[in-house]
This record gives C-alpha cells, structure tokens and sequence, in this order.
C-alpha cells in the first residue's frame, strides 16, 4: 500500500507538494497502525514558550520527518532505540520518520536490505510511534529498486531515504526517483552545501543539487535533509526557492537564530518540516523559536 | 531567575545577526524571561583591534547594566592589551573575559595568553572560552577556523588552578578528562550548556552527576542562536527543581558574584 500515494493513475504532471499533503500519509498510516498515546512526561512541543502567543503549539501529530533506529553492530542499540522514543515522549513527538543506515558507506545491497528488516521490526516494536524510511543504495539498480518496491508496497514503509553514495542527479539515481513517483512516496535526500570540499563525502548532494533533480522530475517529493545540519544554511535555502516539489527539513544540530524564519520566508512555511535527526532538543526548540505565527509553526510541526 | 552566560551583542562578519543591539537583545529576553545575560562583543572576534568591539559594548549597555553583564574580548597578542584589559575591567565594568584563541590565532599555552589569564585573575575576573563561534562546517570560503580543542582546556585549568573558567559552546566534555568523575584537575571550570544533550546521550545528565550540579550554567548563544533549544532542555532535564535553580542562576551568581 502506498501510504503517500498522491494520485491515484499514472503520475500527473507537477502535483506541487505541500507540508499537507506529505503529513497526510504519516496520520493516516499512525491510525492504521494503531497510534500508541503518548505519556504526559513533559509539554516541550505542547507549550509556545515564553512570548509567543496564539496558544498551544501542538495541535494534531508532531512528526519529526528524519530520525534513525540505531543499527544493530551497536551492542546498545535496542536500549538507544527505546531512548529515542522516551526522548520523543519528553518532547510530544507523536511520530518519528526512521531509516536505519549501514555504519559504513557505501552501502552493499545485503546491508541496505537488512537496515530496512530492522526498520520493519522497528515499526512493530513501536506500533505507530515509528514510520518506516526505505534506505537503498541507487548503485544497486535492480536490487535497489526492487526492494523499495517491497518495502513500500509489503512493508508498509513511506518514504525513500538516500545517503551519500551517489549525488541526486547522477543518473544511476533516477530509476530510484521514477519508482518513488510510481509509488507516490517521497524521498529524503540527505544534503549539506560547505564552501569546501568534503573529503569523506566526495558525493554529497546540496540544495542545488535537488533543485536540479526537482526541474528534472517535477512531479517527485523530495526533501532536502537537515537545513541545520551544518552547511552553509542560508546558501541551501536559497538554493531551493524556485524548486517548489522540494521540502526543507528542519533537522540538525545547528541552532542559528533565523534558520526557520527564513527558511519560511523565502520557500513559504507549507515547503517546511520539522525534524530532529537525533538532535531532539534543538529540533523543538528553533520550531519554539521563529517569529512565526503559531498557526504557520503547527503547519511545520504537524501540518495542520 | 535566569542568567544567560552566554549572550553576545554586535555583528558577526559572516552572519546578519538580529536582536544584536542591547535594546532587541533585552526585548528578546523578555519574551524567553531571561532575566540577565553576560555579553561581548560579536564583531570584536574578527575585528583586528578588539578592543573597539568591547567599546561598543561598553557604550551599547549603558543604562542598562542591571540586566547585562559586560565580558571583554582580549587578545594577548595585539598591542596594548595590557591598557585595554585595565580599561574594560575598570572603566567599562567588565567583570570577565571571552578569549577566542583559534579565531585571533594563538595557543592557550603561549607565555602571552598565560600573562593575560594570571593578569585577569589578579583582578578577580572569570575567564570564558567559546570552544566555538559557529559550526565550522558553515564557515566562510575566506578561513578555517577550527573548534578550540578540549585537550588545550585541560592544560589551561591544569595551569591556572587558581583562575575560574567558564567553557561556552562545547560539547563531548564526558569523552574528555574535563567531563569525567575525579579527574584530578581542578574544580576552577564550569560548563556551559547550550550545546549539551539532554536526552539520548544526555551529557549533560553525565556531567552533573561527574561533576556536581554547581559546574554546569544555563547559557543559549544568543542572538547566535536561538535561545528555545537551551530553555527546552532545562524543561525535560531530568533533575530537582533545586538543582534547575542552580543551574539556570545560582551557580552564575556565585561565579560572577552578581
């Protein structure tokens, strides 16, 4: 089943994307899952904070839309995958987008495939908590594809996750891409843009780059990962102002005052969603933190 | 109360800056309920003669000195530091020090930076060092300036038992003998937290319990950063309501005697 199917024959030409529509998918696969509720340990995302006014944040399901499982070569991971639902509960996220990476890139098929056994069996340990991330290494081609396929349409999974094996508009990359709009689902492309070259990602996809790919195949969902993840923030959110089926994601452990505002500004707050990556607390808090209305701030924490 | 010892006023060379004049900076701890900030100069970290930035400092909090508390930016290496330290500390009311060791290019263990300490020692003031500006992997095309590693910090403390340091903008203290339990060094450092975890690693959580609730302070890098990630995690900071009074003014009052 196609959690993000977003039209229902042949892909239409450019079905802009919205927060919206993205989170649709995400709600309706936490019903269907069977959404646990969340203990009231603390209100993080529940209250605005100190001066901002509109009332409470939360309204509908925050969904952080970039989060991992820990792999399993790390003796603590069942013990660090269970902290990162008690830290959600802290926070009030109701729902954590997972992938699980290889340790180590690139990616072999046989790691790809048994990171997504663990995801799978991530989603059952936390019935609706966690949503599943396909990771894929596109190198692979017809492995690749094919185990999208069976993660989307037998797993339940809802989105595609690419690393760092291949920039995005490499073509090794585009049959991935097509099968993403077959499917209807999106993809989170992991992206950063430093003014220097990153020796251990020789590959590394930017903002640029996905505004490429997004002019390539305007009818996709993709989602340029952790605006705050170090890079040169301001350079990426340039970067993707015209490219209107290109989600920003909020996640990363930088906490810049204005990130969010102009990421909001300049792409419009439906193209903004709010993620962690592990970094929980600054992820809420740059959210708390805009000079944002408190109707355009539960648009990016829970499209609503 | 919460005292922010971490907070900065000025531009930044490679960055617009909001809320970085005294009067947007205390409209933005307004609406947090920061009650106090100690702050220097932004644009003093590029400028060659810093002590211009910690004029403009001196001239932006007038009047507004019950709630901003004033650091000096000092370059031991640049002419005159002797005068400007005298300056800041008794005309400007400067109680301590930033030091920016990688940005200005020296070692902490150089004879001048050693001079600088015992100098600012001498006169009671505390000596804070921003083990970063910014995230290096945003820098500028025109310069790299690393993150002052931690290794340096233990040889500094080490060697100044008897100065008191305030380390801003840090992160994995615990991996490193400055977090640890019983590291024989001395008790003359505190941390800061605005970069620490308080969830899934939660350092933190590791560095009250290695070093005691009195060495860890409430900071947020503002208007670096936005002050709500460091409010959000004294929120689900798992500690007393005693101990989140400490960490978020007490431990600050004690340390700058305010």
């Amino acid at each position: 089943m196609a959690i993000f199917q977003i039209t229902s024959g042949p892909p239409a030409p450019q079905p802009r994307i919205s927060r919206r529509t993205l989170l649709k998918g995400s709600a309706a696969a936490a019903v269907a899952m069977g959404a646990a509720e969340l203990p009231s340990v603390c209100a993080a995302v529940e209250q605005p904070g100190p001066g901002t006014s509109g009332g409470p944040l939360r309204k509908g399901k925050v969904i952080d839309c970039h989060a991992h499982l820990t792999h399993r070569s790390r003796a603590t991971w069942e013990s660090d995958d269970r902290k990162l639902i008690e830290a959600a509960d802290k926070l009030r996220i109701d729902q954590l987008c997972c992938s699980t990476l290889t340790p180590r890139r690139p990616a072999t098929a046989d790691g790809f495939r048994e990171c997504n056994r663990w995801t799978a069996d991530g989603m059952s340990r936390f019935p609706g908590r966690v949503l599943g991330y396909c990771y894929v290494n596109p190198g692979y081609g017809t492995e690749a594809l094919e185990e999208v396929r069976r993660c989307i349409e037998d797993k339940g999974f809802i989105a595609i996750k690419l690393y760092n094996e291949y920039t995005c508009t490499e073509p090794v990359v585009f049959p991935i891409i097509e099968l993403a709009i077959e499917l209807g689902v999106p993809i989170l492309q992991h992206a950063s843009h430093s003014h220097y070259f990153v020796e251990d990602q020789p590959r590394m996809s930017d903002g640029g780059h996905l505004a490429e790919l997004a002019r390539r195949y305007p009818e996709a969902m993709l989602i340029c990962a952790h605006i705050s993840g170090g890079g040169d923030w301001e350079w990426t959110i340039k970067a993707l102002r015209h490219a209107p089926n290109v989600l920003l994601d909020t996640s990363g452990s930088v906490t810049d005052d204005g990130t969010v505002d102009m990421a909001a500004a300049v792409v419009g707050v439906d193209r903004v969603v709010f993620g962690c990556d592990s970094s929980m607390t600054a992820g809420v808090g740059k959210i708390r933190g805009a000079n944002l209305s408190t109707q355009d701030k539960r648009k990016i924490l829970a499209g609503t | 109360m919460i005292i922010d010892v971490n907070a900065y006023l000025g531009h930044f060379a490679f960055r617009r800056l909001r809320h970085n004049t005294a009067a947007s900076l205390l409209a933005l701890m307004d609406s947090k309920q920061i009650d106090k900030a100690v702050v220097s100069s932004a644009s003093a970290i590029t400028y060659r003669n810093a002590q211009a930035g910690n004029e403009e400092v001196a001239e932006e909090i007038r009047g507004h000195s019950d709630r901003l508390i004033p650091f000096a930016v000092i370059n031991p290496f640049y002419a005159g530091w002797q005068d400007d330290l005298k300056t800041c500390h008794e005309e400007f009311g400067m109680t301590g020090l930033r030091l920016y060791p990688k940005w200005h290019n020296y070692q902490l263990s150089s004879r001048h930076c050693r001079e600088l300490v015992n100098a600012a020692t001498e006169r009671g003031m505390v000596i804070s060092i921003p083990i970063r500006a910014e995230d290096n992997r945003q820098r500028s095309w025109l310069l790299n300036v690393p993150d002052v590693p931690l290794e340096e910090i233990v040889e500094l403390v080490k060697a100044h038992p008897e100065a008191r340091f305030i380390l801003l903008n840090g992160i994995g203290y615990t991996r490193c003998p400055l977090g640890r339990k019983d590291n024989s060094l001395p008790s003359n450092y505190a941390i800061e937290l605005s970069r620490l975890s308080v969830v899934l690693a939660n350092e933190l959580g590791q560095l009250i319990t290695n070093l005691g609730v009195e060495r860890v302070m409430f900071g947020t890098g503002m208007p670096f950063k936005y002050p709500d990630p460091a409010l959000v995690k004294m929120e689900v900071l798992d500690a007393s309501e005693t101990d989140k009074e400490k960490i978020l003014s007490r431990n600050a009052m004690t340390w700058l005697r305010s």
